[in-house]
């Protein structure tokens, strides 16, 4: 590891080095705005992202690399989750201009904390040492707490962050303590040299070793709050900024799901390459049979929890924590399937999670309330909205013809695929399907059945609005449709880097 | 200099210390210490692990990674937890309870 | 001929976008007709495609094409449109009934405060009706299926106001998510076995012996088949729900609640329908013991629901109970083999089912009006009680119910008959032959043929009863008699040509003979057989012999038990020789007497559903308004309805068990929420001990 070497990797890191530079011009920037001109640090951080969109793609990430000493990997399933929170954070950044909690303040730190997460995340999905995974997992964390106590003189979104971090930080500090037990074990942080130690002594006794793992995935579990790790969840995702809560709903959620999938399929398997078709699980750490049970439980008091929801806000946080049980699924399979599933799911639920938490803030700018019912007559008040509704409902329930029923369906075929060993699990999260059913169907009965009646006049929402909730609609209407793009795409991102 | 097992015990009552004190203390700043034991904890394995099994220099580096990032994770907790005392008069986190169920 | 198929597709769709989107400009300007123009563009495009097909006259006639939908890595889903003669049949009836119902509805509806909003939705529904027509592949029809659910969701709460209304679509949809929860199923295990879900691969996969190999014989030990059986029976499911086979029937009656046309439309004629086509479509797949489950459930519900069709007073729940029972009736065909017989009557029903809607619409319609006139609102239109004698003021409704009535009850020369006397007939040789499956070896088979001509003396009854109520006697409400009058000929139009649909000689042609069994029909459609390697006694010819044997001991049979139940009716209704009271009191202590199985169901509902709705009204306190309302239904009104009658046990029980559920996840949900305390070291306590819990699980 000598200094060119160092130089020729940074040539990899094209859009973390814009992303810094964007994250120090804003920081700049908003020095010389006044509180009524701050917003215009989120216009220089939408302007920028863009281009770190752009730099994303033109990546050709066609032979993978490690970067400095295998700290980070780059490769095309890092780069697909980048896009995604890319184009997330883009997406949550504009509504923010529109997310009434969020005027009359100044707004600059907002956004520069906001692209400070995205530095995080970029990391944490490219992570590949125990190392980097700590600390770029911190980074996110960090700057989520502070994000969720933004509006600092509101005492819900002040309580939600002293929860957050008082949950987040013994999360970690666990985590932490189970990296030192398989730093001890394994002698090495870095993922390749800790599977290949794993998998050349088995003799490691599997209580200490499931110990180690256990520890470990607290870590992760918080991340993609995954029962019982999930507590921190509802409360935190009801007082945060609106915005926030979108964001953190889906972004930070999917960069956890990338660095657990990497970690696992690369540490925890006999064969440590990822890009296998089939894996197996290290013969003395069961952690597909661990994992399925999370995911059972996780799906199961998600939706069941959230059947007893009032707040939209809570209901969408219960129901995302569901959404995570759904997307584990595709981790127990251990199949190509499976992690083409996830990129897929991951991608679909990032749109329609947003659209519902867009729509529940515009409706609570509008029409001031976050009780569902209270949502009555609405579908026929604000025609757009009511549809739009309807749309992310029936893709978050996974029905036809949306993206959230192909999501679906990819994930149950993976897991149906590798035989009778989690047939149960399917059964699991099949019958979960109905039940959330109800949930997400009640908010469509107070829009469109409690009340029947045409308005004379319409409530219209402002333009940039619409053009917002227009463009995450297409997609999972019709991205999915002749030709899967979407699919082709996921399809090619499964490659890992592999030493 | 001694058996890796004192370190370990050392660590493992740190750790156990730690999360005692996170979830029986009501003080937001007591809590916040506890958070720190269990990272000192993770801390002592690491460099006990580095000196006695590696013998190499990662499980420094990870340690000194950690205590800056701990500052770091500190800096940020005071100030949410010095921002809730301005906005309640108290740091006690029991009676932040108004989300929930 | 694709791009036809393709027009008949798409074009109730535009329908649907005018109507929803249009509705400002169009609604008060005769926008409906724009809807019927369309409907009948579509009908004359099917028949365009029926005449081809006729040219054809082959059995083997078929059009199929594909297009890539989408593909993930080695797997790859593909859309595609299918015309084969089946297909073909399908889409003029679906096409020909939604052309009259929209006609119809234009007086039926008139005035109705969502009118176009009710054109549009018709439209949505004769959309995804015509994918499930069309599609060539499990997964499309899987995709349309659920479009169809919607639909009918949407048309059957289209009196939202109306509790019952909402209640109604909300259980009809739900309930049909449970059949599909099974199609689902078995659509991954056929996926993963044979990687397709093309009809025409799945066969071919399977003929080929590709199911023996790798994953196709999982859980089977020895017998390499019983996967497949469980595949088939899955699939099936989602036909128990869509077309209301018990157990999953119970949605069917309550959707009753939507406007007459559409009860006609969706809940006689097609959709319901498309469980019977479902199973047409997976026949050939069907192992000895799946095609016993199948053959087994159609009976049940045939003989079952008719049980329940004779008390009512409901002109439409009557129809409604009927027809479960003729579904079960083609349910039935396809499980013993008889497929030609099964689709068949699966035709023929949903032209005389239709007619008999559309009829009794006619006199909601009058009843209505009458009542209106009489400034009259609490007396219930549909109630049987109150008619009586409307020969003579509505006769073209009458003569229609008539004929249809006739034809439903199996009487020669008229269509129900041919296809009924085949079910028979197929039931009975089943019986006769079957040595495979599960009910033949138990040596219940004959318990089918009982159920089917069972099921055929009380429907004769049942429909008598009916017109006699309606049509015969003395007006029970001589005021309301007063102000009854015949309904426009919007309404009566296309009931004639639903009852002319009823005569024998449209599906025996080129016969004359209306004892024919060789018509085009029979010749166009052809048992496909099955493709599963039996190697064993399971023999098509066989069956096709001790079919033709059966035939004509079913037919006679089957007669007298048709002039058994119209004379039975006369007796009661119409010549009063036999009190209707005393004979219901008399046939109770019999039922009881002969059926124990009622008094299983007393011990069940006394014995464990009610204490147990009484546990879930404490649960309930906590309410939540929605759920008490359409979820659950509401414990207290089930616990009223226990102690009257037979109808109501099954209400009771099946929904009994639906609301069950319900409660426990709300019951999980309720107590779950409590762990959310708010307080933020509760949480790490909490996930401490999960963290504990997981790794002693996991470790040791």
């Amino acid at each position: 590891m000598n200094l060119s070497q160092i130089v020729q990797d940074l040539g990899f890191l094209t859009p973390e080095i814009l992303l810094t530079g964007l994250i120090l011009l804003a920081i700049i920037y908003d020095l010389f705005l006044t509180k009524e001109t701050s917003i215009r640090t989120g216009y220089l951080a939408i302007a920028g992202m863009a281009i770190v969109l752009f730099s994303l793609f033109a990546q050709n990430v066609e032979a993978s690399q490690g970067l400095f000493n295998q700290m980070v990997a780059y490769d095309g399933y890092a780069r697909y989750f980048k896009i995604i929170i890319t184009l997330a954070t883009i997406l949550v950044m504009w509504m923010s201009f529109q997310n009434d909690e969020l005027k009359n303040r100044t707004i600059g730190e907002y956004y520069q904390l906001m692209l400070v997460l995205v530095f995080g995340m970029f990391f944490l999905v490219s992570a590949t040492n125990m190392l980097s995974i700590y600390l770029s997992l911190e980074i996110v964390s960090i700057m989520s707490y502070l994000l969720a106590g933004y509006l600092k003189e509101n005492l819900r979104s002040n309580e939600s962050a002293i929860k957050y971090v008082v949950f987040g930080g013994v999360s970690s500090g666990i985590m932490l303590y189970g990296i030192s037990l398989i730093y001890g074990l394994t002698g090495s942080l870095n993922i390749y040299e800790i599977q290949a130690s794993l998998a050349a002594n088995a003799a490691i006794s599997p209580a200490l070793l499931m110990l180690a793992f256990v520890l470990v995935f607290v870590g992760f579990g918080y991340k993609i709050a995954a029962v019982p790790f999930h507590f921190w969840t509802p409360d935190v995702y009801e007082g945060a900024p609106a915005t926030i809560t979108a964001f953190l709903s889906v972004a930070p959620k999917a960069a956890g799901f990338a660095v657990l999938l990497r970690f696992l399929n690369t540490t925890l398997t006999l064969s440590g390459d990822p890009n296998n078709i089939a894996l197996e699980s290290l013969s003395n750490l069961d952690w597909p049979t661990l994992l399925a049970g999370v995911s059972a439980i996780t799906m199961t008091v998600g939706n069941v929890v959230a059947l007893q929801q009032t707040n939209i806000k809570r209901m969408l946080a219960y129901s995302s924590i569901a959404h995570a049980g759904y997307m584990l699924m595709g981790v127990v399979v251990m199949h190509h399937n499976g992690v083409s599933a996830i990129l897929y799911y991951a991608g679909i639920y990032t749109l329609m999670n947003l659209g519902a938490f867009f729509v529940a803030i515009y409706i609570k700018n509008a029409f001031n309330t976050e009780t569902i019912s209270d949502y009555t007559g609405l579908g026929y008040k604000a025609p757009m909205i009511g549809i739009a509704m309807a749309v992310f409902m029936f893709s978050l329930t996974g029905l036809p013809p949306t993206g959230g029923f192909v999501a679906k369906f990819y994930l149950f075929r993976g897991l149906v695929g590798v035989g009778d060993t989690f047939i149960w699990l399917a059964i699991v999260g099949l019958i979960n399907g109905v039940v959330s059913l109800y949930y997400y169907l009640r908010v469509l009965y107070f829009m469109y059945f409690k009340e029947m009646n045409f308005p004379d006049v319409y409530h219209r929402a402002p333009l940039q609005f619409n053009i917002l909730i227009v463009i995450i609609i297409i997609p999972l209407l019709f991205g999915w449709m002749i030709g899967d793009p979407l699919s082709t795409w996921t399809a090619s991102a499964t490659s890992f880097f592999v030493p | 200099m001694g058996y890796i097992e004192s370190y370990l015990a050392l660590s493992a009552i740190l750790f156990v210390l730690g999360l005692y004190t996170v979830s029986t203390r009501r003080n937001a700043v007591a809590i916040l210490m506890g958070v720190e034991l269990i990272l000192n904890a993770a801390n002592i394995n690491f460099i006990a692990f580095s000196k006695f099994v590696t013998h190499s220099l990662d499980g420094h580096v990870v340690t000194i990674f950690v205590v800056m990032l701990a500052a770091a994770e500190a800096a940020v907790a005071l100030a949410i937890v010095l921002n809730m005392y301005n906005n309640t008069g108290h740091i006690n986190v029991d009676e932040a309870n108004s989300l929930k169920q | 001929m694709i791009t036809v198929a393709l027009l008949i597709l798409l074009l109730p769709l535009l329908s649907f976008a005018i109507q929803i989107f249009f509705r400002k400009f169009i609604e008060s300007k005769n926008g409906e007709w724009i809807s019927i123009g369309i409907q009948l563009t579509t009908l004359g495009l099917a028949f365009y495609l029926f005449a081809v097909m006729i040219g054809h006259y082959d059995p083997h006639f078929r059009i199929e094409e594909n297009v890539t939908w989408f593909n993930l890595g080695n797997f790859s889903l593909e859309m595609g449109i299918l015309i084969d003669n089946i297909s073909v049949i399908m889409l003029l009836v679906v096409a020909l009934i939604s052309s009259l119902v929209h006609i119809y509805s234009t007086e039926y509806m008139k005035g109705d405060i969502r009118f176009s909003r009710y054109y549009g939705f018709l439209g949505i529904f004769t959309f995804s009706m015509n994918g499930i027509v069309l599609a060539n592949n499990f997964f499309m029809i899987y995709v349309f299926w659920e479009l169809v659910g919607l639909s009918s969701y949407l048309l059957i709460g289209h009196w939202w106001e109306k509790n019952s209304a909402a209640d109604a679509s909300k259980k009809a949809f739900i309930t049909n998510r449970v059949g599909d929860i099974g199609m689902f199923m078995g659509l991954m295990i056929i996926m993963t076995v044979l990687g397709t879900l093309n009809y025409q691969g799945v066969y071919t996969g399977i003929a080929s012996g590709e199911w023996e190999g790798g994953i196709g014989t999982l859980f089977g030990g020895a017998n390499p088949h019983t996967l497949l059986t469980w595949a088939g029976i899955l699939l099936f499911m989602g036909a128990v729900g869509k077309s209301a086979q018990f157990p999953l029937h119970i949605w069917l009656p309550d959707a009753m609640e939507g406007p007459t046309p559409v009860s006609a439309l969706i809940h006689a004629a097609t959709m319901v329908a498309a469980g019977v086509y479902l199973t047409v479509r997976i026949f050939p797949i069907l192992t000895p013991d799946a095609m016993a489950t199948v053959a087994f459930i159609g009976g049940v519900t045939a003989f079952y629901a008719a049980t329940i069709a004779i008390t009512q007073n409901d002109i439409k729940k009557v129809l409604a109970y009927s027809t479960v029972s003729q579904l079960g009736y083609m349910i039935m065909a396809l499980g013993t083999g008889a497929y030609v017989a099964g689709f068949f009557h699966l035709i023929t029903h949903a032209m005389f089912k239709a007619g008999l809607f559309l009829a009794s619409g006619s006199v909601i319609h009058a009843m209505h009006h009458a009542l209106h006139d009489i400034k009259d609102h609490d007396t219930d239109a549909q109630d049987m009680r109150n008619m009586g004698g409307l020969k003579s003021k509505m006769p073209y409704t009458y003569l229609i119910f008539i004929v249809a009535s006739l034809s439903i009850s199996g009487i020669p020369f008229f269509s129900g008959f041919l296809s009924k006397d085949a079910i028979l007939a197929g039931s009975w040789a089943y019986a006769s032959t079957a040595h495979e499956g599960w009910l033949a070896s138990m040596h219940m088979a004959w318990i089918l043929p009982f159920f089917g001509f069972g099921a055929a003396v009380i429907t004769a009854f049942y429909m008598f009863r009916l017109i006699f109520m309606t049509f015969f006697g003395e007006s029970k409400r001589p005021d309301i008699f007063e102000k009854m009058h015949e309904s426009p000929k919007a309404m009566t139009v296309p009931l004639m040509i639903l009852a002319a649909l009823s005569l024998f000689f449209f599906y025996t042609i080129p016969s004359i003979n209306p004892f024919s069994t060789h018509g085009w029909f029979s010749h166009v459609i052809e048992n496909p057989g099955t493709v599963v390697n039996f190697g064993s006694t399971f023999n098509l010819e066989h069956f096709e012999h001790a079919n033709h044997e059966a035939h004509m001991p079913a037919m006679i049979l089957s007669l007298i038990v048709a002039t058994l139940g119209i004379g039975f009716a006369t007796l009661v209704y119409l010549l009063k020789k036999v009190s209707a009271e005393s004979l219901a009191s008399k046939l109770g202590v019999l039922y009881k007497g002969s059926f124990n199985k009622w008094y299983m169901d007393e011990f069940y509902i006394n014995g464990i559903i009610r204490p147990f709705l009484k546990g879930c009204d404490a649960v309930a306190l906590f309410d939540m308004e929605y759920y008490d309302h359409y979820l659950i239904n509401g414990a207290g009104r089930n616990t009223k309805k226990v102690s009257s009658g037979v109808g109501v046990a099954d209400d009771l029980i099946v929904d009994g068990a639906v609301n069950f559920s319900g409660y426990i996840f709300q019951w999980l949900g309720w107590s779950l929420k409590f762990i959310q305390t708010g307080r933020i070291q509760n949480y790490l306590i909490f996930a401490l001990i999960g963290v504990v819990a997981v790794f002693l699980l996991n470790a040791f």
